[in-house]
């Protein structure tokens, strides 16, 4: 599969019928119908393209009606018929095209998309695999950073990348560290009554310590793991952050599973509501601040239609409610003007999901490449940041933070694997 | 040759990206902004993206927070390494994008040749050189726990003349044995299932199903020096070994893919584990028949037990299951031990002359009863 770049903003971007960015026609075909390995376009219904995707049709995406998720936003500012005049300063090279002007992005929608291939993640799984056994597994942390930089360089939101920063040393590290304050204490606390050879009520306190120790560790980890990610991550040069405080995560994260517990369950949806809207509301980009405003009881009817269904749909219907659940956790993110919105459903969640399953039996697990590039793919495909965005106004506000954390998760196996910081 | 391209200029203050016209010198791009011009000489430049087909080509410039570059049209790659040919080199060429291909390739087949080698070499070879440093002490602590728990006190056979019995076959096996620094303790569980176990360090369990099935106390007796083999030459001890070492093996292979992968791994590690196993029971075999030789014991006795065992599991199971067990085919030992036995001849000793063993091996009862 080759691309084409759009003559107008010099854009990189799969075949298609107008730039994904600026919208000048491109002669290529319309995205329909979507082929196996293509990625297809996002069936949002605000959609700056001349011709939406015909394979999705979508009611409320009347054609050519422009932005209509927020009809009370703004008119463009800058439109292709009258493009401002360049600023001076700058020398006339023939094919350099008048610089936007600010707050350049004026269309209403911002969408994810992912390039990634299948085959290029797994050759540099196959180069990271030689190294890793060569080296005796110290490889393991710079063939980390390897899979992140790809995953990330190869997803692009508003036409831009993502960059990853981190390097091997820090996860290594990161790693030696959480080996040195928690696996081996942990360890010891689990081996040495054996070793002592202490009676069975020193051997259960060692255990039970052991066991709450981890318990702390978790949120203590995700809090990390989270810093440390979203701190190396970039886009257009400016690093997200994470600014949530390890002891507020600890008291929703232990509060939320006592409760959850004592509830026998009915508080699950508003402890998921309340973990994602720290995360959401500690993160920043550059500095301005994501926020949250939903509420966990919005979801708790959902929730019980789930627990009613999830039985005699031999619990298929939990993918619905899991669909629901992002997209209720997704509208309700911001960024200052702007909202996320996603347009995930039950039905595509199923099928990623056992598309997935399908490919790693047939492929006895060498097929994780290819899962890891559906996963990514579908996280973009259905999420998109509806709403003005002035970057602008965007400045560099940097946060430090060390890869202990991160480390720790990996101990925890709390690695999600893929995640856009 | 084309030494002015476009691309876009973020200065990493502002999420603002600026178009730029970028010229391609000989020792450095010079960057014109609407601001001024920027000088960025190549030393000073590193590439982190632009490496696959399709993707941007990325420059970063500068500390912790770098400037960067961007250029999306990747034939701007090749025109840098035209223009500054040596300093070039620490840029990506799309032109070696088919080497780097078949570099990919070499390496799966490396990792292939790398995780075989390391499978039937590698990690045995490993393991028994760690087995031979691990002390007699800790394998016997560790051998000891495993037989409180498969044979604890109250299920073993009190009967004295079992026990004597098995002492004595026992004696005369450890006689021949060259100096180890085992001390072996055979205990008879009252249990009917037709096995027996060798835990490190020196303790045996004889199941009650087995003693019973034995006709003569030859038969035993090969029973015990296979499981006397065992002990000696460590099996257990590298089996352990052998077992963490294939995790992390697969572990290190894998990488972050454990999870996706866990099924399969534990599959993969569990075949590669029973093939070291079943190497390990024929080498029990082997040698436990040689030392029943050097014993003066005959050892058509351990022959007939294991041709008794074979008509019982006749047809039983497919030879398929040979793959998927800890222990070789019954018909392939048989054969194997007959070969075996077929070198040696000469005078045997009577084991127990003056007792009646059809009677003694049903002597087994736990304490309680």
């Amino acid at each position: 599969m080759t691309g084409v770049r759009c003559p107008k903003c010099k854009l990189m971007q799969m075949p298609r019928a107008s730039c994904k960015s600026c919208g000048t026609p491109l002669g290529g075909p319309a995205p329909s119908p979507i082929p196996a390995q293509a990625p297809a376009p996002r069936p949002t219904p605000v959609s700056p393209q001349p011709n939406p995707p015909a394979s999705r049709p979508n009611p409320q995406a009347p054609l050519r009606t422009g932005p209509m998720y927020r009809t009370d936003a703004p008119p463009p500012l800058w439109t292709e018929e009258a493009p401002p005049a360049p600023p001076p300063g700058i020398p006339p090279v023939a094919t350099l095209e008048p610089p936007p002007p600010l707050g350049e992005y004026t269309s209403e929608s911002h969408g994810l998309f992912f390039y990634g291939k299948g085959g290029s993640l797994f050759g540099i799984h196959i180069v990271n695999m030689l190294l890793t056994v060569l080296t005796l597994g110290i490889y393991h942390f710079w063939g980390k950073v390897k899979v992140r930089k790809y995953m990330l360089s190869q997803t692009e939101f508003a036409g831009d990348r993502f960059a990853f920063h981190g390097t091997g040393k820090e996860l290594f590290i990161g790693f030696l560290k959480a080996l040195l304050i928690f696996f081996i204490p942990i360890g010891g606390l689990f081996i040495a009554p054996e070793l002592l050879e202490l009676g069975d009520l020193a051997k259960a306190a060692a255990t039970g310590l052991a066991y709450m120790i981890i318990l702390v560790f978790i949120p203590v980890a995700i809090v990390g793991a989270l810093r440390y990610r979203m701190s190396r991550t970039s886009w257009r040069g400016i690093r997200f952050s994470f600014r949530g405080r390890v002891k507020d995560f600890l008291k929703i994260f232990l509060g939320g599973w006592f409760l959850t517990a004592i509830t026998l369950g009915l508080y699950y949806p508003s402890f998921i509501t309340k973990q994602y809207a720290f995360t959401a509301s500690h993160s920043y980009f550059g500095n301005h601040k994501f926020g949250f405003d939903g509420r966990g009881r919005d979801l708790f009817k959902s929730f019980l239609l789930a627990l009613l269904l999830v039985l005699p749909t031999l619990g298929f219907y939990w993918f619905w409610f899991q669909a629901k659940m992002l997209r209720y956790l997704s509208e309700h993110t911001t960024f200052g003007q702007a909202r996320f919105r996603s347009t995930v459903t039950g039905g595509r969640l199923l099928a990623l999901t056992l598309g997935n399953i399908l490919l790693l039996i047939v492929t006895l697990g060498l097929g994780w490449a290819w899962v890891s590039v559906r996963n990514a793919r579908f996280a973009c495909r259905y999420l998109t940041l509806e709403g003005p965005l002035d970057m602008a106004l965007i400045s560099q506000d940097a946060q430090r933070a060390s890869a202990t954390g991160e480390g720790l998760a990996s101990f925890l196996d709390l690695d999600t694997g893929f995640d856009f910081g | 040759m084309k030494t002015n391209w476009e691309g876009y200029y973020l200065d990493g203050r502002s999420a603002a990206r600026h178009r730029v016209a970028i010229h391609l010198m000989p020792s450095g791009l010079q960057v014109t902004t609407e601001a001024g011009t920027l000088w960025w000489p190549y030393p000073e430049i590193r590439q982190t993206q632009g490496f696959y087909a399709g993707e941007e080509v990325r420059l970063e410039r500068g500390g912790e927070i770098p400037q960067a570059l961007l250029v999306s049209n990747p034939a701007f790659l090749t025109e840098l390494h035209r223009v500054a040919p040596g300093l070039a080199t620490r840029f990506h060429d799309p032109a070696r994008r088919r080497a780097r291909a078949k570099l990919t390739l070499l390496a799966a087949l490396a990792v292939i040749g790398i995780t075989t080698a390391m499978y039937l070499w590698g990690i045995p070879g490993m393991a028994g050189i760690v087995a031979s440093h691990v002390p007699v002490s800790w394998e016997e602590s560790l051998g000891g726990a495993v037989v409180e728990n498969l044979a604890p006190a109250s299920e073993r056979c009190t009967d004295s003349t079992l026990a004597r019995a098995v002492d004595e076959i026992t004696t005369t096996l450890t006689r021949t044995l060259p100096a180890s620094p085992y001390t072996f303790r055979v205990a008879v569980v009252d249990n009917l299932t037709v096995n027996a176990i060798a835990a490190p360090g020196g303790f045996i369990v004889l199941f009650r199903g087995l003693v019973e099935r034995t006709q003569t106390p030859e038969e035993l007796a090969g029973v015990l020096a296979h499981e006397m083999q065992h002990v000696v030459r460590r099996h257990a001890t590298r089996l352990l070994v052998q077992n963490a070492s294939t995790s992390l093996l697969l572990a290190a292979l894998t990488g972050d893919a454990r999870n996706a992968m866990t099924l399969g791994l534990e599959g993969a590690r569990v075949l590669g584990i029973l093939r070291y196993s079943r190497q390990y029971e024929e080498e029990a075999d082997q040698e436990g028949i040689r030392l029943l030789i050097a014993a003066r014991i005959d050892p058509a006795g351990m022959v007939r037990f294991f041709e008794s065992l074979k008509e019982k599991e006749q047809g039983k199971e497919p030879a398929f299951f040979t793959y998927l067990s800890t222990h070789p085919s019954t018909a392939d030992r048989v054969e194997r031990l007959k070969s075996l036995a077929a070198k040696a001849d000469g005078q045997w000793v009577t084991l127990l002359p003056d007792l009646q063993w059809r009677e003694i091996n049903q002597l087994c009862h736990a304490g309680g009863d």
